[in-house]
C-alpha cells in the first residue's frame, strides 16, 4: 500500500471512529452458552444514555432446521421440543398443528383439552419464572425466592400429567401421547386456586413496594404504533393496548370451548408488563380448571401413517413470550422438505431495541428482562470508552449491582 | 370479516398480475413477481388489515431460491412468495415498509446468501460465525452438508 493510500484509510477509520466520538460503544454480551442462552448487544453510549442498540445473536444456532430435513417427521416434533428449556410443550404442539394440517385426521375433543391444560401450565410456569427474575434483576430477591417456590407447585402439577418437568414430550401428531391420570382433577383445582390467589398478592406487592416502582414504572415505553410497525408479538404487544393473542384471534387446540378473555393494559411500561404478566397467570389457572373439569371422553389419539402428504401449511400459537409460528413443506416422502421455526425473543428483539434506545445503562437488565428474553446476555460486559481507548469488563453481577447502587445508594452501602 | 379481506387481497393479486390459490379453509397464497413484490407488500400493510408479518422463509426450489413472507389477521394466513435466482439472489427489502422484517432478511441473507437492497444492515451476520468461509456455501441450500461444513469449520468430533 502506498504512503497516500494509508493516510486516506487511516482519515476513513478516524470519520468513521468521529461518529462515535462524544459517545461509547460497549459490547453487551455474549456469554456462557452453557448456563444461559446468550445474545450479543453492542450498545452506543451517550454518557450513560444508550442511543443506538446493533444485535449480534446466534451463538448457540444448532442447526434444528437444517437438522429436520434428514429426519422423520415425528422425531422432528421431539427435536424442536428441545428448541427451549421454558416453553417447549408449545414448540412441538405448534410444528404438530402445521404436520396435521397436511394429512387428513382431526385431533380428537380430549386431546385438544389436554393439550391446553399443558400448554397453560406451561404458561404459569414461565410467567412466575420471569417475575422471580424480574425481582432479582430489579433487586427485590425476596419476591424472586417467594415466586420460585410457588412455580414448584406448577411443576410438580406438569410432572404428575407428563412424566417430565420441563420436556413434557405429551404431543403425538393428531393426539398425546399420555392421558390425564384420572382422580387429579381436584388437586388441580385447588392449586389452580392457590396460584390465582398467590398471583393476586404479588399484584398487591408489585405496587406497593418501593423497589419495584422504582426501577419499572415509566420504564421501556414504546407507542402502540410502534409495536405494530415492529411486528411485536405476546405480552410485548398486549402491553401496549394491542389485542393481539393468538388463542383469541386465530384459536387452536381447544380455545374456541373454553370461555377466556386476554389481558391488555395501556401505560405501556415496564410495570404495566410485571402486572399484565400475573393477570395472564390468573386467567390461565381458571382456563386449566375449566379444562380439568369440563375434560370429554374418547380416545387421545388418532394414529397416522408415517408418510405426511405432499403440500405446505403453516401454524401458530401463543406460547408464554408470544406467537410461535412454524412452516413445513412436504414433498411426500417421509422426511420434510423444509421446516422453518420462528420463536417469539426473535420477533420481539426488533422492539426491544426501540425500547432500550434513550435508557441508561442501569436500566438494562430490568429492560431487557422485560421482554422475556433467554437472560444469557446478562452475564458479562465489556466497555470500551472511545475517547480515553480505556475498555473494563463488568460480569452480570457486577451490572446488577451497578444498577442498584445508581438507584439505592444508602441501601446497598449498608449490605 | 375474512370474506372482505379475501376480496380485497384477491383484488389487490390481481392488479399484481400474481397468481392467488386458497390452499385451504383460511390460507392464501399469492405468487408475485419479484418486481411487483415491493408495491403489493406495501399495498396489503396500508390497505387491508393484514398487517402483522410473522416471519419470512426461505426455500431451496432447485433453480430458484423462494421467499415468502407468512402475513396473518385474525383467522386468515396471507402467504406472499417470491422467488429469485440462485446465480444472481438479489430482492428487494421491505424494511421501509415493515421496520420488524430487519432480522428475518438478515437471517435469510445468511442462510440462503440473499442479498436484500435496501435493508441497512446487510453488511454484518445474525446467525452463521463471522468466521463462516466465504467458499462455503450457505447452509440451508440442499446441495451444503453438514458433514462438511462441520469439518471446514473445525467442529469434527473424533469418534473412537
Amino acid at each position: 500500500m502506498s504512503e497516500e493510500q494509508g493516510k486516506t484509510s487511516r482519515k476513513e477509520e478516524s470519520a468513521g471512529l468521529m461518529k462515535y466520538s462524544a459517545e461509547n460503544l460497549v459490547p453487551f454480551g455474549p456469554i456462557h452458552p452453557a448456563l444461559k442462552e446468550p445474545e450479543y448487544f453492542k450498545l452506543v453510549l451517550e454518557g450513560e444514555k444508550i442511543v443506538e442498540v446493533i444485535p449480534r445473536i446466534g451463538y448457540v444456532h444448532r442447526g434444528l432446521e437444517k437438522a429436520a430435513e434428514s429426519r422423520p417427521w415425528v422425531q422432528n416434533m421431539y427435536m424442536f421440543e428441545r428448541t427451549c428449556g421454558i416453553c417447549s410443550f408449545v414448540h412441538s404442539l405448534t410444528y404438530g398443528q402445521a404436520v396435521e394440517g397436511l394429512t387428513i385426521y382431526e385431533v380428537p375433543r380430549r386431546a385438544k383439552f389436554i393439550r391446553t391444560i399443558v400448554a397453560e401450565l406451561e404458561r404459569i410456569h414461565s410467567h412466575l419464572l420471569w417475575v422471580g427474575l424480574m425481582g432479582h434483576w430489579a433487586g427485590f430477591e425476596t419476591l424472586f425466592m417467594w415466586v420460585w417456590r410457588d412455580r414448584e407447585v406448577v411443576l410438580d402439577l406438569v410432572e404428575a400429567i407428563s412424566g417430565n418437568r420441563v420436556h413434557k414430550s405429551m404431543n403425538a401428531f393428531c393426539g398425546v401421547r399420555k392421558d390425564m391420570p384420572s382422580g387429579m382433577e381436584d388437586r388441580i383445582v385447588e392449586r389452580m386456586k392457590f396460584l390465582a390467589d398467590r398471583a393476586n398478592y404479588y399484584k398487591q406487592i408489585v405496587d406497593t413496594e418501593e423497589t419495584m416502582l422504582e426501577r419499572t414504572e415509566g420504564l421501556g415505553k414504546i407507542s402502540p404504533d410502534t409495536a405494530e410497525e415492529l411486528c411485536a408479538v405476546g405480552p410485548m404487544a398486549r402491553y401496549v393496548g394491542l389485542r393481539r393473542d393468538i388463542r383469541l384471534n386465530d384459536p387452536y387446540a381447544a380455545y374456541d370451548e373454553v370461555p377466556f378473555d386476554i389481558v391488555t393494559r395501556s401505560e405501556g411500561d415496564v410495570h404495566a408488563l410485571l402486572k399484565l404478566r400475573l393477570d395472564e397467570m390468573i386467567v390461565s389457572a381458571n382456563i386449566v380448571s375449566y379444562a380439568v373439569q369440563h375434560l370429554p371422553d374418547g380416545p387421545i389419539r388418532v394414529k397416522i401413517p408415517p408418510v405426511i402428504p405432499a403440500g405446505e401449511h403453516s401454524s401458530h400459537s401463543e406460547a408464554p413470550r408470544g406467537e410461535i409460528f412454524y412452516y413445513v413443506k412436504s414433498s411426500g416422502g417421509r422426511t420434510p422438505e423444509r421446516v422453518k421455526s420462528r420463536q417469539p425473543t426473535m420477533a420481539n428483539l426488533p422492539t426491544a431495541l426501540e425500547i432500550l434506545k434513550g435508557q441508561t445503562i442501569a436500566d438494562v437488565p430490568v429492560v431487557l428482562t422485560a421482554i422475556d428474553p433467554c437472560f444469557g446476555c446478562m452475564d458479562r460486559m465489556s466497555f470500551l470508552d472511545i475517547e480515553s481507548n480505556r475498555q473494563w469488563t463488568w460480569f452480570g453481577e457486577e451490572l446488577r449491582q451497578y444498577g442498584l447502587n445508581y438507584y439505592f445508594p444508602g441501601r446497598a452501602k449498608k449490605r | 370479516m375474512s370474506e372482505v379481506l379475501l376480496q380485497q387481497i384477491e383484488k389487490l393479486a390481481a392488479e399484481a398480475k400474481a397468481k392467488s390459490t386458497q390452499l385451504r379453509k383460511g390460507e392464501t397464497m399469492v405468487e408475485v413477481d419479484q418486481t411487483q413484490l415491493k408495491n403489493f407488500v406495501k399495498r396489503l400493510v396500508k390497505e387491508t388489515l393484514a398487517r402483522h408479518l410473522s416471519t419470512i422463509t426461505g426455500l431451496d426450489l432447485g433453480q430458484n431460491i423462494g421467499i415468502i413472507y407468512h402475513f396473518w389477521h385474525e383467522r386468515n394466513t396471507i402467504h406472499v412468495k417470491t422467488t429469485v435466482p440462485k446465480e444472481k439472489p438479489t430482492a428487494f427489502s421491505i424494511v421501509d415498509i415493515v421496520p420488524g422484517a430487519i432480522l428475518y432478511e438478515m437471517e435469510i441473507h445468511d442462510m440462503f446468501d440473499v442479498e436484500f437492497i435496501g435493508n441497512p444492515w446487510m453488511d454484518r451476520k445474525l446467525l452463521l460465525p463471522d468466521t463462516w468461509p466465504k467458499d462455503l456455501p450457505p447452509p440451508l441450500l440442499k446441495t451444503s452438508k453438514p458433514a462438511e461444513i462441520r469439518k471446514r469449520l473445525g467442529l469434527e468430533v473424533e469418534r473412537k
